[in-house]
């Protein structure tokens, strides 16, 4: 008999395939805070640059959403997770720090360490 | 429950049942615990928190009109702490309240006045702001005075629990709390049935019925007017209690008496045209039960229940007895009939009524009442003013010589006398219905089934091997219950009685106030009332409507026959749907 | 990482932060002999100077200790031995390389957060457990939610557990409501399960109102599943089959995201007939408040979903016995509701393990006001509000000195600094003179009136009373109006005593919580900073130059004359000739500020 757990498990592994066929094992995931909070300081801006970037032909990136992690005085927060290297979350970006993460960090591999959290 | 617990009361034990309220089972054993708020026929609120007790082990006092007893359950009623508590509250309460005792209408009657009288306080230490709201004067019954309001919420659960008429709600927040009906309408436009209810229910002055005893005075003494009184059948029944007397007290020749000495050149009552009434209805329905009209007929007596209907049962219309009120019957027989067979001009005569009700000060300025071109009931005050006025002007209603009232419209059989109590308005039309339709007099005159306090009451009467279903409801609440079953079942009955007022017309919205230590709307108060008028109609020779001489002789002058041309003209109206600004009716929900 | 810290002394120059578990099971499993290890190591490898090593408390992973965690990057190791210390420093803090056989993977719901936040003064010392996939999923996508556990505690029950088994695993976690009062959630859950009625309902309380309090906010936000996937398990334990959600209007964005999550939970089988095929059927509606702050108390949220206006209703009957429409209702707040899925998979002997003797899990703060990092922290029941304050809050801007902290919202209570190794737990608030509440903590510094603040908040409780009972509706305002008048520098003798006599009146005689409360801010503070209150009415005078109309600006002896004073002022309340010290008229002056913020030689005092 197919318990509940059974169809979640199946469930589960579904989800993941879909998350993986959006393009999650690239080799940068970018994550953009996009609560209220987040967007009232101006996360949806930013996020339209990384969409913009990706929609420019930048390759290789999972770009995504999440909630906040609660830290309100450094937000927008966009967090980068690169495979094999430990992750990195950058605070307060502004649109044109949007930009020059997508051009140092995402295109050429540099982390801009001053504006790391 | 006959489950029987321990419980102690300021340090003693008593067994007392479960299943019952802290202060229920004080009350039983002679504790009164001042309250404002409760009043045992609306639900609980636990909002004036002036009945708190102190429960052992509980954090906080306690709302003893709410909190159930509990077995070992250890109270006290009286603490220093307690009643200082208790007596800050009612001193908040002083702070926003006009303290205008002297010249408040309420003055001496007052729950609030009795609670801090009771409370002692002689200082106050937490003077400030005090809210302030227009009167609402734009009702031709009922006036609300947010100023006096101490938001204890009756009125709220009178409106909307026991009538169902859902007019009035607290608005705002906090200090700004206010009392109003649906987005601050004016009390004349909202769906305000004019019942009254409300008044009785208030502990203060923040409602009242719209006073018209100056202008009554003025017009008393005016000599070119004929000044013409009429008084409603529970008014006698209550209005001794506006003097003090245990309620049930026949006041009729002492009233008649007064009114005379008031300046009434003629005192008649509106008893002999609750006989004309019957006539009229009693008739009707026969027609309708025999000529296949719109049945259930329902009657049409109340006020208050006219305007529920037009707002709320619109589609019940039909269904509506086209009689007019006694009250508005009189007043068009006397701007008519009477008025020549004493060779007046009818706009000479002033047509007061005193009435146990609020709403009647509504019907009478409803036009399609209106006879010949004119108001046909000038001024209706209610039994508390016309005990003031009685009172106001030094007339002694208790040591009055009683006399009886004025012919033609004086006369009145037992069956017009009962139409002041729920169930009275149907046995006295059963009686004449019987004969009419019969030809045969009804020996049991008394139908049991139909008396009494229940909310929705039944009964069925053989006539002629028909069946005839009967019901009867009073409150509005009651009334909306079983319109509802009627909407679901018209066949269910053949003639309904609505009353609009808990009891009838003895727990009219102008009946005195609670006298001290008593409850405004005490069951055993409107029985007591009940009771005085079914002795009346016990001690009367004539106990059905169509024996009464003069109404006999009234259709022989004037009416010709129930149901004719001139009693339509002088004795029937029409209705028509009402929909208050900006409310939607129930029936388009 | 020094730009964005600007102000901040945490500036930290170590490459490295070690943070050991310091728990009594791990300290019993030689975490001590670890660190002294660590130590040497690091030495040993010449990494002196670039490693800093932290101490947590007890993280709730006992059987996977000692536990070291290395950050950047939050690489948890776990049965550390004092003898793998010197192959993690060399293949992890020197090669890059971390030692994969002692990682361990994603065995606890709660501890994935750490793994990708690097911020380890901020979250180090939190432990996130209702917030667990705050900022980690797409909130809006389902897919992220099922691929991190989610809607597995669901399954579990419905495979493994009886209704009985679920609400005893609750009452075994020692679970209590996080809305404030603190009761034992397990014993709600049984009470409304023991009740025989054809329809009972479930309900989640996201009424959130306090001033500054966003937490479950963020937590819908976040991870609306959570809220979801607790309300279904809590109608399979109770037998329900219906679940509302009671949320202000206010929030559109989370109302935005639970709609989301709804309609997709409903596509996958997970709410509506037969959840995940079986035969339990509950399905969620949302139902929207007008943003009054009293619908946040149960009775008057019923209310309000009744269709009536919001107010209090005495209890008994309790909502478990006779709630929504007269049937038996559970309602729990947002972050109750996180938690059952945890309880649920952990087990509720694990969440028992976190927290102290009478308070069980985690509790989840909006830390604001004078502090360095603001923000939302969930830390485990028992942090001392010393560590909240300087180690996660980083201390206060400019090293100034700690005055109070005010917790639980409006209606909580100041305390001075000798509480603050206060364990937070609701008896150790409540017994310091301050409540749990719903997680508001505001840290006060010097420069706040404890006057002003006590007349903040009740002039916001007064305002939201629902005007339904006495004490609430007259009381506060009364209370309202004796502040104003301190403030104002019209305090009497005798008003300390009135608001004293009439907040505990309140407290002891209003109908429903927000009025029980509403008082304790002030008393409070009379309490701890009474001699502040006796400044405002006898000396006219408040000491952290806040409330205007005691203020009195003067000019001291660096006044050049230079008359930009002079030029600002609204009232020609200052008067002197050029290049002469000027001066200020008392009784004309406003106390505007104007010249104060004007004069480039700090030349006028406030006083």
């Amino acid at each position: 008999m197919v318990t509940p757990i059974d169809i979640i498990k199946k469930k589960r592994a579904q989800a993941v395939n879909r998350i993986i066929s959006k393009g999650y094992l690239s080799t940068k995931r970018v994550y953009v805070g996009m609560a209220t909070c987040e967007i009232a300081a101006g996360s949806k801006e930013v996020m339209a640059e990384f969409r913009q970037a990706i929609a420019n032909g930048l390759t290789d990136v999972y770009l995504s959403q999440k909630g906040c992690a609660g830290r309100c005085n450094l937000e927008p927060t966009v967090e980068v997770v690169e495979e094999g290297k430990i992750p990195v979350k950058y605070g307060k970006v502004t649109s044109e720090r949007a930009r020059e993460i997508i051009e140092r960090h995402l295109k050429k591999g540099e982390v801009i360490t001053e504006w790391l959290i | 429950m006959t489950d029987k617990i321990t419980i102690h009361i300021n340090n003693k034990e008593y067994q007392v049942d479960l299943g019952q309220t802290i202060m229920q089972a004080a009350d039983k054993l002679g504790f009164h615990i001042p309250r404002l708020c409760y009043h045992p026929k609306l639900s609980i609120e636990g909002a004036c928190r002036v009945c708190i007790v102190e429960v052992e082990g509980a954090r906080n006092y306690v709302a003893s009109c709410a909190f159930p007893v509990s077995d070992g359950m250890k109270i006290h009623t009286n603490t220093q702490l307690l009643r200082k508590a208790r007596r800050d509250i009612i001193e908040l309460i002083l702070d926003n309240h006009p303290l205008d005792c002297h010249t408040c209408e309420r003055d001496g009657n007052c729950e609030l006045q009795r609670l801090a009288a009771s409370m002692g306080i002689r200082h106050r230490h937490f003077e400030g702001e005090k809210k302030h709201y227009e009167k609402d004067l734009s009702s031709d019954a009922v006036i609300r005075d947010p100023d006096k309001c101490i938001l204890c919420g009756r009125c709220v659960r009178m409106c909307s629990e026991i009538q169902q008429v859902h007019n009035l709600t607290q608005a705002h927040r906090g200090f700004n709390t206010v009392v109003m009906p649906a987005y601050n309408m004016p009390m004349g436009d909202s769906v305000c049935t004019a019942c009254g209810q409300c008044i009785n229910v208030c502990p203060t002055a923040a409602f009242l019925e719209k006073n018209y005893t100056q202008e009554l005075f003025e017009k008393l003494n005016d000599p070119d007017l004929i000044k013409v009184a009429q008084f409603a059948p529970s008014v006698r029944a209550a209005i001794g209690e506006a003097f003090g007397l245990e309620p049930g007290r026949n006041m009729e020749g002492e009233l008649v008496a007064a009114l005379r000495k008031l300046g009434f050149d003629y005192v008649f009552d509106t008893q002999f045209a609750a006989d004309l009434t019957i006539m009229e209805e009693g008739s009707e329905f026969l027609e309708r039960f025999q000529n296949g009209g719109t049945l259930p007929m329902i009657t049409s007596c109340s006020s208050a229940w006219m305007k529920c209907m037009e707002q709320f049962y619109p589609d019940l219309i039909d269904n509506i007895s086209t009689c007019k009120s006694p009250m508005s019957m009189q007043s068009a027989i006397t701007k008519s009939h009477f008025a020549n067979k004493i060779d007046v001009d009818p706009k000479k005569i002033l047509s007061v009524a005193v009435m146990c009700c609020t709403a009647k000060k509504y019907e009478a300025a409803r036009p399609e009442l209106e006879v010949d071109g004119m108001r046909s009931t000038d001024i209706v005050v209610t039994t508390r003013e016309a005990a003031w006025m009685i009172k106001s002007a030094g007339i002694d209603l208790l040591g009055i010589e009683p006399e009886e009232p004025d012919h033609p419209l004086g006369v009145s059989s037992g069956a017009g006398a009962i139409f002041g109590t729920t169930g009275g308005v149907m046995e006295a039309a059963i009686r004449t219905a019987y004969e009419l339709y019969t030809g045969e007099t009804l020996v049991d005159i008394e139908v049991a089934a139909i008396r009494g306090l229940k909310g929705i009451k039944e009964g069925k009467i053989n006539i002629d091997g028909k069946e005839i279903r009967v019901a009867v409801a009073h409150g509005l609440g009651n009334a909306c219950k079983l319109l509802d079953e009627v909407r679901r079942d018209p066949d269910k009955y053949h003639f309904i009685e609505i009353m609009g007022c808990p009891g009838g017309c003895v727990g009219g919205g102008g009946q005195p106030y609670a006298q001290v230590n008593t409850i405004p709307l005490d069951d055993e108060a409107l029985k007591k009332r009940a009771e005085a008028l079914y002795d009346l109609d016990r001690a009367k020779t004539i106990r059905r409507s169509h024996d009464n001489p003069d109404v006999q002789k009234l259709y022989k002058e004037f009416l010709h026959s129930p149901l004719s041309k001139v009693s339509h003209k002088y004795l029937h109206t029409h209705y028509k749907k009402k929909t208050p600004v900006g409310i939607v009716p129930k029936t388009q929900l | 990482m020094v730009d964005l810290r600007k102000g901040e002394q945490h500036v930290n120059d170590q490459k490295y932060k070690l943070t050991l578990c310091d728990g009594p099971t791990c300290i019993h499993n030689r975490s001590r002999e670890i660190r002294e290890s660590i130590e040497s190591e690091i030495e040993k490898q010449g990494l002196s100077g670039q490693v800093s090593i932290h101490l947590s408390g007890c993280l709730g992973m006992c059987k996977k200790g000692p536990i070291l965690i290395v950050n950047p990057g939050y690489v948890m190791y776990g049965q550390v031995q004092p003898e793998d210390i010197p192959a993690i420093i060399k293949s992890h803090l020197v090669e890059g390389n971390p030692v994969a056989g002692k990682v361990i993977q994603e065995d606890h719901l709660y501890n994935r957060f750490f793994r990708i936040f690097g911020d380890v003064d901020f979250f180090g010392k939190q432990m996130r457990i209702t917030l667990r996939n705050c900022g980690i999923i797409d909130p809006e996508n389902i897919d992220d939610y099922l691929s991190v556990r989610g809607y597995e505690a669901l399954a579990k029950v419905l495979t493994e557990m009886k209704p009985t088994d679920v609400v005893a695993e609750v009452k075994k976690s020692g679970l209590r409501g996080r809305g404030g009062a603190g009761f034992p959630t397990g014993l709600k859950w049984e009470f409304t399960a023991n009740q025989k009625s054809d329809e009972k309902y479930v309900i989640c309380n996201a009424d959130e109102g306090d001033p500054g309090a966003f937490m479950d906010r963020s937590a819908i936000e976040g991870d609306p599943h959570t809220v979801l996937e607790g309300m279904v398990i809590a109608g399979y334990a109770i037998g329900s089959r219906k679940g509302i959600i009671y949320i202000r209007a206010e929030y559109p964005l989370a109302i935005a995201r639970l709609e989301k999550a709804i309609a997709a939970a409903r596509e996958h089988g997970l709410l509506g007939d037969n959840i995940l095929d079986s035969d339990f059927s509950f399905d969620i509606e949302i139902r929207l408040g007008a943003g009054a702050f009293v619908c946040g108390e149960e009775t008057a949220l019923i209310r309000s979903i009744e269709g009536a206006r919001g107010m209090p209703r005495p209890r008994p009957p309790y909502p478990s016995v006779s709630g929504l429409f007269g049937k038996p209702t559970l309602i729990n707040n947002v972050e109750t509701w996180a938690n059952i899925p945890v309880i649920v998979l952990d087990g509720g002997d694990w969440f028992n393990a976190i927290g102290t003797e009478t308070s069980k899990g985690t509790k989840v703060f909006a830390l604001a006001g004078k502090v360095r990092n603001t923000g939302l922290v969930e830390v485990p029941m028992g942090t001392t509000l010393r560590k909240i304050v300087y180690d996660i809050g980083g201390g206060i801007p400019n090293d100034k000195p700690f005055k109070a902290i005010q917790t639980g919202g409006p209606s909580g209570g100041c305390l001075p600094a000798e509480y603050l190794d206060t364990q937070i737990d609701y008896e150790s608030l409540a017994k310091a003179g301050s409540i749990m509440g719903s997680g508001g903590m505001i840290v006060i510094d010097e420069d706040s009136c404890m006057v002003s603040l006590a007349r903040f908040f009740i002039e916001f409780t007064q305002d939201e009373s629902c005007g339904k009972c006495t004490p609430c509706r007259e009381g506060t305002k009364r209370m309202l109006e004796i502040l104003t008048r301190i403030t104002k520098g019209n305090g009497k003798e005798g008003d300390i005593e009135k608001l004293q006599r009439l907040g505990r009146m309140i407290q002891k005689s209003s109908l429903c919580g927000l009025g029980q409360s509403a008082p304790n801010p002030i008393l409070s503070t009379i309490k701890n900073f009474r001699e502040e209150y006796e400044e405002h009415i006898r000396e006219k005078k408040c000491r952290a130059g806040q409330c205007a109309a005691l203020l009195s600006y003067v000019v001291n002896d660096k006044c050049v004359g230079c008359g930009a004073c002079k030029r600002v002022c609204p009232v020609n309340a200052v008067e002197g000739t050029r290049k002469e010290k000027h001066r200020i008229l008392e009784d004309v002056c406003i106390r505007c500020g104007q010249c104060y913020d004007a004069c480039k030689f700090d030349a006028i005092t406030k006083a």
